[in-house]
């Protein structure tokens, strides 16, 4: 039973795909939990456990993989569809891109400023365009970048991080 | 006994303690009530807040975050017809057709007083039924507890998700990540690459701020049909005063449903990885079954509501009975809880309620007092309510994401745990898409490592490896375990019959019509 557009073939494939990363990634894992130091102490090492675990993805995904193709056959996505669901996640991936952003930041523009930018750009980029949601955004981005610094700082004397420049 | 009772007491029932947690179960109510904040994410972020607390104060909170949390997705399901919470899909049903048919205010009291009763009767069931259990529990070896968490472990993956495989590899996935540090027998490292980043392993919570709030949150963003329906639909209007009295006699009237919604959801808590989100659907659907009018349900029949708001509120005390008598967490919120218990120096376990008495009395006393709470602040702040719920999706997201931020970093005060949080929360999201359910995965870096310390445990103490079969608890607990995948098969089979079925008429009806048309 094979899908029938590219569009709904497109999760199946990618589906497959994650099969084959999960499994070489599993099958790397489980051998180099093969080759930790077997314990004097005790039957089973450090490294039989995870052994056993990743071997087991490994398994478990050939499995899924085989019975994937057996049931419905090989997906046939396009590259057009993937990057029209791509396009389609926009609002999610540039989220995505500014909160990695801001987490790599963290360290040197310190959490205020961190998180005001964060917030600022973010909200920005979501909101609609109206002079008043302008202030509604500057107004969020200070409550909650000030706010919790202090909150945490005086409360409960947990120092969220500060700039290094 | 008596003595840890009062000293119980005495803790939840200081001010300042009843006022954080009136506090807290207003914030639980209001979280839940936003579409796409989940109970989970509320009690995440609230745990920084609680570091700083005495243990007893701080699980107290928490405690009243997750009861107002279980009713709180109620309002945006009665006001908007959106769950706010997957615990509240079933209340929809009736709750929005009541509500629009100009009776908020009876709505929102029918659900506020059912998840009340549901709470109460689940605390009930909670003090009768853990202490014997954790009485038995310390009697386990690690082989019984090694199977426990194998069955554990079973269930969680037969229960969440479309596809039991997905399952079965998403929770393997959680174990897998939960090896990466140090060892939890010897301390030797394992899987860190040089990296110092992971040399103190992957912490759980970072796991599941990531997995779960930042997957989430980000998936909130797509553009969806709930989203539209969100934006596009006006608030309903009508008569909002909450006609307490009536809703308490009408209910009381017809206790059976509420007993038996409230049963169903403390036994679906029970079992780890089932919880408020299947309950409210299984009572539902036990109601309307027993109903005498079956044909009213979907469009504003009360009991309905009271079914599906006793049975997603009773899971918490069923989901507590593992956690306290077993250590074992039932869902990702008690994980939190447990994580919340273990940061304040408390080892979870059997033993837990005989070296803690006096913590595991406070969380039944805090349970019951966080129940009043939510009926009397749902009910006097029904109409501040409707307001929250129009809190812009534009605010929401990345207001939260920046306290999943505080919350990761809190949690050890170390930087590094940022950057895993946006690793961890990128990949979540991904595999959220490729329908990979997240819930086992969490599990399993929760239950991951109690499994192998009691796996070599038991093997330390003795290399045969028969004990885990001749011993009959373990044997019991391997059996079922055998017999939850079994059956987890047979009904993902007969499901995907099913829906072939459905598929097939469908398409005939249709090609009916277009005969007929033609």
């Amino acid at each position: 039973m094979e899908r029938k557009s590219p569009d709904a073939a497109l999760v199946p494939t990618l589906q497959l795909a994650s099969y084959v990363v999960l499994a070489t990634g599993a099958i790397f894992m489980a051998s180099r939990a093969g080759s930790l130091p077997a314990s004097r102490w005790e039957p089973m090492g450090a490294g039989t456990f995870p052994q056993l675990i990743f071997s087991s993805i490994a398994v478990l995904c050939v499995a899924a993989f085989i019975m994937e193709l057996a049931k419905r056959g090989i997906p046939r996505t396009t590259l057009h569809s993937a990057w029209r669901r791509l396009v389609a996640l926009k609002s999610v991936l540039v989220n995505l891109g500014l909160f990695i952003a801001y987490m790599i930041s963290m360290p040197f523009a310190g959490f205020i400023l961190g998180t005001f930018c964060y917030l600022l750009l973010a909200q920005l980029f979501l909101a609609p365009r109206r002079p008043v949601t302008l202030l509604i955004v500057v107004g969020v981005a200070l409550l909650f970048s000030i706010g919790p610094y202090y909150l945490f700082a005086d409360v409960f004397s947990i120092y969220l991080p500060r700039a290094k420049w | 006994m008596m003595d840890a009772f009062l000293l119980a007491l005495g803790g939840v029932t200081e001010p300042y303690t009843l006022m954080l947690m009136a506090v807290a179960t207003f914030a639980g109510i209001v979280a839940a009530a936003i579409p796409g904040f989940t109970i989970t994410m509320a009690i995440v972020l609230t745990l920084p807040l609680t570091f700083a607390m005495p243990p007893m104060q701080g699980i107290a909170v928490m405690l009243s975050v997750y009861v107002g949390g279980l009713s709180g997705g109620l309002f945006s399901a009665a006001l908007l017809g959106i769950p706010g919470t997957p615990s509240a899909v079933a209340t929809t049903f009736d709750a929005f057709p009541m509500a629009r048919s100009g009776q908020p205010g009876r709505a929102l009291s029918l659900g506020l007083f059912a998840s009340f009763v549901g709470s109460l009767i689940s605390i009930v069931v909670l003090i009768v039924a853990a202490p014997p259990l954790a009485l038995l529990a310390v009697k386990l070896g690690p082989w019984e507890y090694f199977a426990l968490i194998v069955f554990a472990l079973t269930i969680i993956a037969s229960l969440v998700g479309d596809s039991l495989l997905r399952g079965l590899i998403a929770g393997l996935i959680g174990i897998g990540i939960a090896t990466i540090g140090p060892d939890p027998l010897m301390a030797r490292e394992r899987f860190t690459f040089g990296y110092e980043l992971l040399t103190a392993g992957i912490p759980f919570l970072v796991v599941l701020i990531g997995m779960y709030a930042m997957s989430q949150l980000l998936s909130e963003l797509e553009p969806t049909s709930a989203s539209q329906q969100a934006s596009s639909s006006s608030l309903v209007s009508g008569d909002m005063r909450p006609h307490l009295w009536d809703v308490v006699m009408s209910t009381l009237r017809k206790p059976f449903n509420i007993v038996r919604s409230s049963l169903l959801g403390v036994f679906i808590g029970a079992v780890p990885g089932a919880g408020s989100s299947i309950s409210n659907l299984v009572a539902y659907d036990q109601a309307k079954r027993a109903s005498k009018h079956p044909e009213t349900f979907g469009k504003g029949e009360p009991e309905g509501v009271v079914a599906s708001e006793a049975g997603n509120s009773s899971t918490v005390g069923g989901s507590l009975i593992p956690l306290i008598s077993l250590g074992i967490p039932g869902s990702p919120a008690d994980a939190v809880l447990m994580a919340a218990i273990m940061v304040h120096g408390i080892s979870i376990g059997p033993r837990l309620i005989l070296d803690h008495p006096d913590l595991v009395y406070s969380m039944f006393i805090a349970m019951a007092v966080a129940s009043f709470f939510m009926l009397f602040i749902g009910i006097l702040m029904m109409r501040a309510f409707m307001r929250l719920l129009n809190v812009p999706k534009y605010i929401v997201v990345p207001v939260v994401l920046a306290c999943c931020a505080i919350g990761t970093y809190t949690l050890n005060n170390r930087l590094s745990d940022l950057y895993l949080l946006a690793a961890i929360g990128t990949i979540g999201y991904l595999m959220k898409k490729l329908d990979y359910p997240l819930a086992p995965l969490v599990l399993g870096v929760v239950l991951g490592p109690i499994a192998e310390t009691n796996l070599r445990r038991a093997f330390q103490t003795s290399a045969d490896w028969t004990l885990f079969f001749t011993r009959p608890i373990s044997a019991l607990l391997l059996t079922l375990a055998v017999v939850s995948v079994a059956y987890s098969i047979y009904s993902y089979i007969r499901q995907r019959r099913l829906l072939a079925q459905r598929a097939e008429a469908a398409q005939n009806s249709a090609y009916q019509d277009g005969v007929s048309q033609e």
